[in-house]
């Protein structure tokens, strides 16, 4: 059998330098690729005590999403990159009592923030939705921003950026 | 801490192995890309997806070898690529006869590579790897992601032209 003549086509790898802006410029890319780690999800637990009524104001009034909701203590929601977890305080884990038997509960001044892109509408619409304002009157430096709480008394902070508003650069 | 800003050490198996690896993926994928910008854009992606992977933690065994590797199915994706924007425009052209064609004269390598640039790229895809890499007719297979008779009526095909569009350069020549 005759060798193939196509055989003589074979192609071995010359090494060749790529432009050194080129190779900086990828070097520098790859070294920014994210570990997963630093892109976890960041997620808060929020305590309630009404499931339904949580979830549904979350989801009606403030843009979540429902993920999961496996039992009837436990719900998980997503709004962008922000994933907020919703128990009921007893014997299921997540929220169950502390080792001296302390039950964990709705409420508290710590509170999570939302960006929005309208302050003003965003509040009109929550008021005729009978959300309650602990503050709503638009206040804060380099952002304008309002208090409320939701059904079980836990508060969220709405807020819009205005003039000198910082985030760090992505 | 003393460390040295730009030269961050190279924990990645991929970032560390970058300045050795670099010419042989971009002289690798040159030749067979015909140009720099998208031999470029290959070489980018080849190196972003394999430290992509290697941060997920589920890369062992980096080396050249297997970036080599990782270009080459670069390259066939981005051949899949044009084909299914080109699609239409193949479906127009003439059938030929796909009689496999003995080469009997010497070949000029760089008229046949030439010739090579100018099929339609599913043939282009299947002689590249089959003959430039010199893959097994099973790994072309398995690269176009067709059967092995699928793939060797390919190759019978593909001969068939690149014999036509070398002779229509050289006439001379058969």
């Amino acid at each position: 059998m005759t060798a193939d003549p196509l055989d003589t086509l074979r192609l071995p790898i010359v090494p060749v330098e790529p432009r050194s802006e080129f190779a900086e410029t990828l070097l520098r890319r790859m070294q920014a690729v994210d570990q997963p780690e630093r892109r976890a999800t960041p997620t808060i637990r929020y305590f309630v005590r009404d499931l339904d009524a949580a979830v549904d104001f979350y989801r009606q009034l403030l843009g979540f999403e429902e993920e999961l909701r496996p039992n009837p203590v436990f719900a998980m929601l997503y709004r962008g990159d922000l994933r907020l977890l919703l128990s009921v305080p007893g014997t299921y884990a997540g929220g169950h009592a502390l080792p001296d038997g302390t039950l964990p509960s709705p409420g508290g001044w710590n509170r999570i923030l939302l960006q929005v892109v309208d302050l003003d509408a965003a509040v009109e619409a929550l008021r005729r939705a009978g959300v309650h304002f602990l503050d709503d009157r638009p206040s804060g430096v380099a952002v304008r921003q309002v208090l409320l709480e939701d059904p079980s008394g836990n508060p969220i902070e709405l807020f819009e950026p205005a003039t000198g508003y910082h985030e760090r650069a992505r | 801490m003393g460390g040295d800003v730009d030269h961050p050490p190279a924990s990645d198996p991929v970032v560390a192995i970058y300045r050795v690896a670099l010419p042989q993926v971009y002289g690798y994928l040159l030749p067979r890309c015909g140009s720099a910008s998208l031999a470029e854009d290959l070489v980018s992606e080849t190196f972003l997806a394999a430290v992509t992977a290697s941060r997920q933690g589920s890369l062992t065994g980096v080396n050249v070898a297997w970036l080599v590797g990782v270009a080459r199915h670069k390259l066939v994706d981005h051949w899949r690529r044009v084909e299914r924007e080109q699609r239409s425009l193949a479906a127009a052209e003439p059938l030929v006869a796909d009689v496999d064609d003995p080469w009997d004269e010497w070949l000029d390598t760089e008229a046949a590579y030439a010739a090579l640039a100018r099929l339609p790229i599913p043939q282009r895809a299947a002689l590249a790897l089959r003959y430039l890499d010199g893959l097994a007719v099973a790994a072309v297979a398995e690269h176009l992601g067709r059967s092995i008779p699928a793939t060797e009526t390919l190759l019978t095909r593909s001969r068939a032209a690149l014999r036509r569009q070398y002779r229509e350069e050289h006439p001379d020549d058969s």
